[in-house]
């Protein structure tokens, strides 16, 4: 059995275990969010725009982490429309920061892995890093909406005739609860994703300035810090979401009882 | 919205918009810093685009550029270069300048009268500034405390990070593992007190951190020796410039530390919770809620690591899809080791769960 399939069962176990029914609907996630991934990249492959394809397969991984990760519909409805909305916003700031930056494509320490391949393939790498871009934050942008929204769904539960204002200082207060622990997720994250990279830079001795202005390092640097911006938006955001639904919310609830 | 600015909020903004200024002013007028040559473009002209086809079919079309530029630093200041510069409509290693652009040169000399130089990219800094000034100041502005205090976590981590970079490049690569796993503790102890203070509720969080990573590792190091590393491809490893086994499991090791925190702290956050709300609650009772919190957050928890680690893998994908490889090449020479991260540390995640409903129940529960 190869590593990959006997890991993959290890975690299918332990999910199961440790979450049941629930766990084992992670797990499907897992794997779902992976076949969109890749069909993705197959998309593109067979030049559907990249831009098209983020919007497009952003709004699925979205769908499957949010719907999938949690059943109360009060919660996941409003968790669900505010990533699409954060979404929206990130994708025109990735796409002018992309434009601004020149990240795309590869670097000058890539040139050994690329030796034999032939690399004008005729697909604009500037629109396939936006949406590589797009793609890595949203696992982020699910999670603190998801987070945001549960709480808020809880205060309406208890508070039906809660203010707005209050609602939204409530929103900005879990925010502020969650955010340094996921601004810490997301930059250990990228640190686990850059290391070798790092010993690459520190051991042929790249200057401070060579390094602020490498190709490889800004393109991973504007990509942690689009993440934490999109949990910043999404914080906010959820929170008006929330305020616009609150009447259903409210309403579902005392169905529900 | 009805969103009050108040006074403290506004004296901040305005002290942000004042270092923005001065940051951006700075990075826009840095050139005589670098050693390397900066040119900024004032004329281009473009030759006639010229068709490519590869052997798998891939039209592309390259197009050269005469590029007038002004020197900016070094001796040679407020002089007129030439560059000659190759593009292409991918632009995967080159690019096309425009005029106002500013790039940095190599080979910069004397040739027929006039100066001559060879691209060398484009000068990136100021969208660095300016993006993290734009994190800095929205996350301080809409987080207030707990934002400088994620701020003062993320600069003190990242000077540790360099340590230890350093200490390792010192061992030629010798004990990456130890280092880092080393610096992981370190890290969890400085993110910790920073988030939760010298609490007891920080010491379960950070022994239940410690306990569900060193598992999770423990385990995947296992299967991934048991299954004589299968289907793993090292050599696809990028940037590597050290024996690639340990650093891999060192990357995983970072990787999955964060989020192993996150959870833990959010599920000792609820413990301590119900404790407040009723001193007698049981062991049990607090077992099974630390379960049942940490079954919801596991999942998406999961998908956020692997989302990270799986859209890296997206740029060179295409390429080899685009060279005529299967997919099943394609996933193993880009994908494997990013999925082999993705799973080891979702196991970790997912054992943390147990861990920390164990230590939390004891340290708060009353035996019955």
């Amino acid at each position: 059995m190869s590593s990959i399939n006997a890991l993959g069962l290890i975690l299918l176990l332990v999910m199961f275990l440790v979450g049941g029914k629930q766990g084992f609907r992670s797990f499907i996630s897992l794997l779902l969010n992976f076949c969109s991934l890749f069909f993705g990249i197959v998309l593109i492959e067979f030049h559907v725009p990249p831009m098209f394809v983020a919007v497009v397969i952003g709004i699925t991984i979205l769908a499957i982490t949010i719907f999938m990760g949690e059943d109360d519909l009060r919660t996941t409805v409003t968790a669900f429309y505010a990533s699409l909305i954060v979404l929206t916003i990130l994708l025109f700031l990735i796409f002018f920061i992309s434009h601004w930056a020149m990240v795309q494509g590869f670097g000058t320490e890539d040139s050994d892995d690329l030796e034999g391949m032939s690399i004008l393939i005729g697909i604009s790498y500037l629109k396939v890093s936006v949406t590589a871009i797009v793609l890595s934050t949203l696992g982020a942008i699910a999670e603190a909406a998801m987070a945001i929204s549960a709480g808020l769904t809880e205060i309406l539960e208890t508070h039906p005739d809660i203010s707005n204002s209050r609602l939204i200082e409530g929103g900005m207060g879990i925010g502020q609860q969650i955010i340094g622990t996921t601004l810490n997720t997301l930059f250990f994250g990228c640190f686990g994703g850059v290391l070798s990279l790092f010993i690459w830079f520190a051991g042929l001795h790249y200057s401070f300035g060579t390094i602020i202005n490498n190709k490889i390092f800004v393109a991973e640097l504007i990509e942690i810090l689009i993440s934490f911006l999109g949990v910043l938006l999404t914080v906010p955001i959820t929170s008006l979401v929330m305020v616009k639904r609150r009447k259903e919310v409210v309403d579902k609830s005392i169905e529900t009882k | 919205m009805t969103f009050k600015w108040s006074r403290q909020k506004k004296y901040l903004l305005m002290g942000m918009v004042i270092c923005g200024l001065l940051a951006m002013t700075f990075v826009t007028h840095n050139q005589r810093f670098y050693r390397q040559p900066i040119a900024r473009v004032v004329k281009v002209t473009n030759g006639k685009a010229q068709r490519t086809e590869d052997e798998f079919k891939n039209v592309d079309h390259q197009t050269e550029q005469q590029i007038t530029a002004v020197l900016m630093n070094g001796k040679y200041r407020e002089k007129k270069v030439t560059i000659k510069n190759t593009f292409s409509d991918s632009q995967p290693m080159d690019q096309e300048y425009y005029v106002g652009d500013q790039l940095f040169l190599s080979q910069l000399g004397k040739r027929d009268g006039g100066l001559t130089a060879n691209p060398a990219g484009q000068k990136r800094d100021t969208v660095v500034v300016f993006l993290s000034w734009l994190v800095i100041t929205i996350l301080l502005l809409t987080m207030g405390r707990a934002g400088i205090f994620a701020l003062i976590s993320v600069v003190i981590d990242t000077i540790l990070f360099m340590i230890a970079l350093a200490l390792d490049l010192h061992n030629q690569g010798n004990h990456v593992l130890l280092i880092f796993s080393v610096l992981a503790l370190i890290f969890t102890a400085v993110s910790l007190l920073l988030v939760l203070g010298p609490t007891k509720k920080m010491l379960a969080t950070f022994c239940s951190t410690i306990v569900g990573t060193t598992i999770a590792i423990l385990v995947g190091v296992l299967v991934l020796s048991l299954t004589n590393n299968r289907g793993v491809y090292y050599e696809s490893m990028q940037y590597v410039t050290q024996v690639p086994r340990p650093l891999f499991i060192a990357e995983i090791l970072l990787g999955s530390l964060g989020a192993v925190m996150d959870e833990s702290s959010d599920i000792v956050a609820t413990l301590f919770e119900l404790k407040r709300i009723d001193p007698n609650v049981s062991r049990m009772q607090l077992f099974m809620s630390g379960r049942s919190v940490g079954k919801s957050i596991m999942g998406p928890l999961v998908n956020v690591l692997f989302l990270i680690f799986m859209a890296d893998t997206f740029t060179n994908s295409l390429l080899y899809l685009k060279n005529g490889n299967s997919w099943g090449y394609t996933f193993n020479m880009n994908m494997s080791l990013g999925m082999v991260q993705s799973l080891i540390s979702g196991i970790g995640i997912v054992l943390a769960v147990p861990a920390v409903s164990v230590f939390g129940s004891l340290l708060l529960g009353r035996r019955k």
